[in-house]
C-alpha cells in the first residue's frame, strides 16, 4: 500500500510544472556559478604560486641568518568553491621568524589587485544551494496536505485502511525523492565542470559527498517544515503565505539581522590594554637581560664602538592596538671593518644568547596575547554563529565549511602548521648552531646555504577531522528534522479531515 | 466610480489577509533594527571623522613658511561620512576613507621632494572571522524584503480570481478591463504601501528624534527622493506579479514563476553578472603599475641630469632643480590618479552590466541619493582634485604677492619668506552636489521607469487577452 502511495506522489510531483521549473533553475544557477568559481579559484592558484616563486627568491637573496626573508604562504582550497568561508578573508601568507609568533592575526594577503573589486560579495554553490534547496523545499510541501484536504481527496484516501504516518511517510519519501533530482544533477554538472579544470583527490570527494549529505538534510529540514505548515492551516492559500514568509525570515532576514543586533560586547579597548601591558612587561624583562648581558660582556649602550661595528639594529615592541609582539636583532652589514674584527666573537657570543631568549619571550608574549585575541574575537565570532544557527541556514553553513576546511579550525589548521615550521627554523638554526656563527650576522666569509632548510609543506586536515568538526551541526540538522517530523505526525493525528 | 470600488475591494481584501500582518511586522522589525544600529554607529563614525580632520586642518595652519607649505602639501583629507548612511550602505566600509598628500618620497641636502595626492585603498580587515552578512540598510529592505512582499501581494491577482471564478463575474459588468487592472493595481499598490510607510515613518522618527544623528533640509529631500524611488521599484515588482497572473491559469504556477524570477534576477544576477563582468577590462596589476611608474619617474629624473650637466650657472641650476622638484611631482600625481581611475572604470563597467537586476538598479540609485558608495567615493576625489588645484594656485599667487621673492618654487631659498596667515591657507571641505547626484542617478532612473511602463504595458496586454 504504501508503495502504491509513494508512485502516486511521485508521478504527481514529476509531471507539474514546478519540478521542471525547479530543476531548470537549479541547474542554471549552479553552473553559471560553478563557472565563475572556477576562474575566481584559478586566478588566486596563479597569485598563489606566483608569490611562492617570489618568496623562494626573496630566502635565495638573504645573505645572512638574521636578515633570512622566510615567508609561506596559504594556498587557496579548492573546496572554497563549494563554501568559500574563510578562505578568501584572511590573510594567505605571513613570515617564519624566530622573533615573531606567526597567527592568522598577522598574516598579510596577496593577490587582491583591484581593491575595489571586493565591492561584489562572491556566491558560492552552497549559497546556491541555501536559497534554492529551501525555497524548492517549501514550494513543494505547502500543499502536499493542505491541499489534498482542500480538494477533499485527503478524506478519501484516508478511508482506506492507511496510516495516517504511514500517509506522511509515503509524501515524505516521494517528495525527497523529486528534490533529489535537481540537487544531484546541479551537483554533477559542477563536479564535471570541477574535475575537468581542478584536480581532486578521493579526499576532497569525500569530502564532497559530506556537503551533499549535509544538502540533503537542510533540504528535508524545509520540506518538513513546509509539511508543517501544510499540516497545520486549513487552506492552500495561508500555507502558502506562511511558507513564503517563513522564508524569507529564515533565509533573507534573520542571519542579517541578528548580525546586525549584536552588539560587539565588553570594552575591548580595556581588554587589550591589559594584555599590551602584559606583554610590555615580558618585554621590559628581555630588555633586562640583553642588558645585563652588555654590560657583563662591557659593551652596553647602543651607540657604543660595538654596535657601529656590528651594523646594529634592535627592535622589541608590542603594536597597542594589535598587539603583535616583534623582535629584531639583526645587523645590516656587507662585511667587517679590519680593525672591528676582535668584536666577532663578542659578537657571536651576544647572538647566541639573544637569539634563544628572544624565542622564548615571543612565545611568552604569544600565549598573552592569545588568550586576549581568543576573548575578544573568537568568543564573540563564536556566539554570533551560534547565534545565527538559531536558522537552518546558519547550521548548514557551519555544517559545510567544516566539510570544506574553511572554516576557522581550518584555517588555524594553516596557521598552527606555520607556528611549528617556525619550530622547525628554529631546531634547524640550533642544529647548524646558526645564532653562534658568522653567517648569523654578516656574510662576507660566504652567503648562508639555504638548500637544507626542511621546505614548509601543509596538508589539510584528513577527512576524519572534518567529519569529526562537521558531525555536530549534522546532527543538529538531523534531530531537527526527527522532531518536526514528529510534530507533523502529533498534529496530522489529531487533526479533523 | 468602477475603478474606485475595485481598488477599494481589493484594498480591504488584503487588510484582512495574513500576507498583510506578516508583512507589517517583518518590515517594522526591519526598519526599526536598521534606525537602531544607525544611531549606535553613525556618532562613532561622525566623532572620527571629526577628530581626524580636526587634526589635519591644525596641522596645516599651523604651517607659516611658505616653503613648508608648498612642499608637505595639504596633508590627509577625509571623506565626510553620510548621515543618510542607513538608507544604503554601499559598501562604505570597504571603500577608502580619505586621500592622502604625500611627501617623503626622497630628499636631499637642497631640496626635498613635493608633495603629490595619492589615493590609498581600504586595507581590508584580515583579522574579520565573523559570519558574513549583509547590512540590513533601506536598500536591502527596499531591494529584497519589500520586493518579495510585492510579489506576494500580486501573484494571485488574477489568476487567484479565476481559480474561484469571480473574474467572470466581474467582468459580466459593463466595467473595462483595464479598469480592472488598473484597480487591482491600484489596490496591490496602497496595502503594501500602508506596512511600508508605517515601517518608514517609524526609522525616521526614531532617527530624527534623537539628536545622535542631525539631518538638515537637503537630507530630507534626499529621504523624498529615496521614498519615490522605492514606490517606483515597487510598481516595478507589483506590474511583473500582475503579468504573470494574468498569463498563467493557476496561481500556485504563477507563484513559483514569480519566485524563481525573483531568486535569479534579485539574488543572484548581480553578484555573478558582476564577478564575471569584472574580469573583461582588469586594470593593470599594482606591480605593474608600480613598475610602470618606476620607469617613468626615472626618465624625469635622468633627463633632470643631463640637463644639469650641460649648466655651471649655480642660479640656473637652481631653476633646473625646481624644474624637476615640481615635475617630478606632477607627474607622479598624475600616474596615480589615471590609475585610480583605471581601477575604478573596472568596477563600474562590472556594475552597469548587473543593471539587468532591478535591485542593482535601485541599489546604485539609493547609493547615489544617500551619499555613500561609490558614486559618492567618486564625487569625494572630485572634490579633492578641485581643492588639489585650489590649494596649488594659492601657492602660486602667496609666491607672485611677494616682491622680494626670486619666484623659483620648488627650493627653500628660491621662494617668498613671508610669513603666511593661517586664515589665508584653503581648507578643504567636502561637499556634496545634488545636481551632480541626479546626472549620476539618470540613466539608472530612465531605466527603471522604463522596466516599470514595459511591464505595465505587458500586465495590461496579457489581462485584455485573457480567457475568463
Amino acid at each position: 500500500m504504501l508503495k502504491t502511495l509513494i508512485r502516486r506522489e511521485l508521478l504527481d510531483n514529476l509531471m507539474t510544472f514546478r519540478f521542471a521549473a525547479v530543476l531548470l533553475i537549479t541547474l542554471l544557477l549552479v553552473v553559471a556559478n560553478t563557472v565563475v568559481l572556477i576562474q575566481d579559484y584559478e586566478q588566486r592558484l596563479e597569485s598563489y604560486n606566483d608569490s611562492v616563486k617570489r618568496h623562494q627568491q626573496d630566502l635565495d637573496n638573504s645573505k645572512t641568518y638574521s636578515t633570512a626573508y622566510l615567508f609561506i604562504d596559504r594556498s587557496p582550497n579548492p573546496l572554497s568553491i563549494f563554501n568559500v568561508g574563510l578562505d578568501k578573508r584572511l590573510g594567505n601568507y605571513i613570515g617564519i621568524y624566530h622573533g615573531f609568533m606567526p597567527t592568522l592575526w598577522d598574516a598579510r594577503m596577496h593577490g587582491t589587485d583591484n581593491p575595489f573589486i571586493a565591492f561584489f560579495s562572491s556566491i558560492d554553490i552552497v549559497f546556491v544551494f541555501e536559497v534554492i534547496l529551501s525555497l524548492m523545499g517549501l514550494i513543494f510541501a505547502y500543499d502536499a496536505i493542505a491541499g489534498e484536504r482542500e480538494r477533499g481527496t485527503l478524506r478519501l484516501v484516508l478511508a482506506q485502511p492507511i496510516g495516517r504516518g504511514q500517509i506522511l511517510l509515503a509524501k515524505y519519501i516521494s517528495a525527497m525523492a523529486c528534490l533529489l533530482v535537481p540537487l544531484i544533477l546541479s551537483l554533477l554538472f559542477a563536479l564535471l565542470l570541477l574535475t575537468r579544470s581542478i584536480p581532486l583527490s578521493t579526499a576532497d570527494f569525500l569530502r564532497i559527498a559530506g556537503i551533499v549529505l549535509t544538502s540533503f538534510a537542510y533540504l528535508s529540514l524545509f520540506y518538513l517544515i513546509g509539511l508543517l505548515i501544510s499540516v497545520a492551516t486549513r487552506r492552500t492559500g495561508t500555507a502558502l503565505m506562511l511558507a513564503m514568509f517563513v522564508w524569507g525570515f529564515l533565509i533573507l532576514v534573520y542571519p542579517n539581522l541578528i548580525r546586525a543586533t549584536v552588539n560587539p560586547g565588553g570594552d575591548i579597548q580595556a581588554r587589550v590594554k591589559i594584555a599590551h601591558n602584559q606583554i610590555q612587561q615580558i618585554l621590559d624583562e628581555y630588555e633586562r637581560e640583553r642588558q645585563k648581558f652588555l654590560e657583563n660582556e662591557g659593551i652596553a649602550g647602543e651607540t657604543s664602538e660595538f654596535s657601529e661595528a656590528l651594523g646594529f639594529y634592535h627592535q622589541a615592541d608590542v603594536n597597542p592596538v594589535t598587539l603583535t609582539t616583534y623582535i629584531e636583532s639583526i645587523s645590516v652589514l656587507s662585511e667587517i671593518r679590519p680593525d672591528f674584527e676582535k668584536y666577532v666573537p663578542v659578537a657571536k657570543r651576544y647572538y647566541n644568547f639573544i637569539g634563544p631568549l628572544t624565542t622564548r619571550t615571543v612565545e611568552k608574549a604569544w600565549r598573552i596575547r592569545k588568550q586576549a585575541l581568543d576573548e575578544i574575537y573568537v568568543k564573540q565570532a563564536a556566539t554570533d554563529r551560534i547565534l545565527l544557527k538559531l536558522s537552518p541556514v546558519g547550521i548548514y553553513d557551519a555544517a559545510t565549511q567544516a566539510w570544506a576546511g574553511t572554516d576557522l579550525s581550518g584555517l588555524r589548521d594553516f596557521f598552527s602548521a606555520a607556528q611549528r615550521y617556525r619550530k622547525v627554523k628554529i631546531d634547524y638554526f640550533y642544529a647548524k648552531n646558526a645564532f653562534a656563527s658568522r653567517e648569523w650576522f654578516v656574510a662576507d666569509k660566504g652567503a648562508v646555504d639555504w638548500s637544507t632548510l626542511p621546505t614548509f609543506t601543509f596538508q589539510r586536515s584528513d577527512v576524519g577531522t572534518n567529519a569529526n568538526r562537521a558531525l555536530p551541526d549534522m546532527f543538529l540538522l538531523l534531530i531537527c528534522n526527527l522532531v518536526l517530523f514528529m510534530v507533523i505526525i502529533l498534529i496530522f493525528i489529531k487533526s479533523e479531515v | 466610480m468602477a475603478l474606485l470600488n475595485i481598488t477599494w475591494r481589493e484594498l480591504y481584501d488584503n487588510l484582512n489577509s495574513l500576507r498583510f500582518a506578516l508583512a507589517t511586522v517583518l518590515l517594522l522589525a526591519l526598519m526599526l533594527t536598521n534606525a537602531v544600529v544607525h544611531l549606535r554607529e553613525h556618532p562613532v563614525r561622525m566623532q572620527k571623522y571629526r577628530d581626524a580632520a580636526t587634526q589635519s586642518v591644525n596641522t596645516l595652519t599651523s604651517r607659516t613658511d611658505l616653503y613648508d607649505l608648498a612642499q608637505k602639501g595639504p596633508g590627509r583629507l577625509y571623506k565626510k561620512p553620510s548621515p543618510l548612511r542607513f538608507c544604503a550602505d554601499g559598501g562604505d566600509s570597504l571603500l577608502p576613507t580619505l586621500t592622502d598628500a604625500a611627501s617623503y618620497f626622497w630628499s636631499t641636502n637642497t631640496s626635498k621632494s613635493f608633495w603629490r595626492m595619492t589615493y590609498p585603498s581600504a586595507t581590508p580587515n584580515l583579522k574579520n572571522i565573523d559570519p558574513d552578512a549583509t547590512q540590513i540598510d533601506w536598500a536591502f529592505v527596499i531591494g529584497y524584503v519589500l520586493s518579495l512582499i510585492a510579489l506576494l501581494f500580486t501573484f494571485d491577482a488574477v489568476s487567484g480570481e479565476r481559480e474561484q471564478g469571480t473574474l467572470r463575474l466581474m467582468l459580466a459588468n459593463p466595467i473595462p478591463r483595464h479598469t480592472v487592472l488598473i484597480g487591482k493595481f491600484l489596490g496591490a499598490f496602497i496595502s503594501v504601501n500602508i506596512p511600508f510607510v508605517i515601517a518608514v515613518l517609524m526609522n525616521l522618527l526614531v532617527i530624527s528624534t534623537s539628536n545622535a544623528v542631525h539631518l538638515g533640509v537637503d537630507e530630507w529631500g534626499r529621504l523624498g527622493i529615496i521614498v519615490g524611488i522605492a514606490l517606483l521599484y515597487l510598481c516595478l515588482f507589483l506590474a511583473l506579479g500582475l503579468l504573470v497572473s494574468a498569463c498563467v491559469k493557476q496561481s500556485a504556477v504563477s507563484l513559483v514563476i514569480l519566485l524563481l524570477i525573483w531568486v535569479s534576477f534579485v539574488i543572484f544576477m548581480p553578484n555573478t553578472l558582476a564577478s564575471i563582468a569584472s574580469r573583461f577590462s582588469p586594470a593593470r596589476s599594482y606591480d605593474a603599475f608600480q613598475e610602470d611608474r618606476r620607469q617613468k619617474r626615472r626618465a624625469v629624473l635622468e633627463a633632470y641630469y643631463t640637463q644639469r650637466e650641460k649648466t655651471e650657472d649655480p642660479s640656473k641650476r637652481m631653476l633646473i632643480q625646481s624644474e624637476y622638484v615640481t615635475e617630478d611631482a606632477m607627474q607622479d600625481g598624475r600616474l596615480r590618479q589615471a590609475y585610480l581611475s583605471e581601477r575604478i572604470a573596472q568596477v563600474s563597467q562590472a556594475q552597469t552590466i548587473t543593471r539587468i537586476s532591478p535591485v542593482a538598479i535601485i541599489q546604485h540609485l539609493l547609493e547615489v541619493f544617500a551619499g555613500t558608495g561609490l558614486e559618492r567615493h567618486l564625487q569625494f576625489v572630485d572634490n579633492v582634485q578641485l581643492y588639489d588645484r585650489e590649494y596649488r594656485e594659492f601657492i602660486a599667487d602667496t609666491e607672485r604677492a611677494d616682491p622680494e621673492s626670486p619666484h623659483i618654487i620648488g627650493i627653500r631659498d628660491g621662494m617668498s619668506k613671508k610669513k603666511v596667515s593661517p586664515e589665508a591657507i584653503p581648507i578643504f571641505e567636502d561637499t556634496l552636489s545634488l545636481s551632480k547626484d541626479f546626472n549620476a542617478a539618470a540613466m539608472d532612473m530612465l531605466l527603471l521607469t522604463l522596466f516599470v511602463v514595459v511591464l505595465l504595458a505587458g500586465a495590461y496586454l496579457a489581462f485584455v487577452r485573457v480567457e475568463v
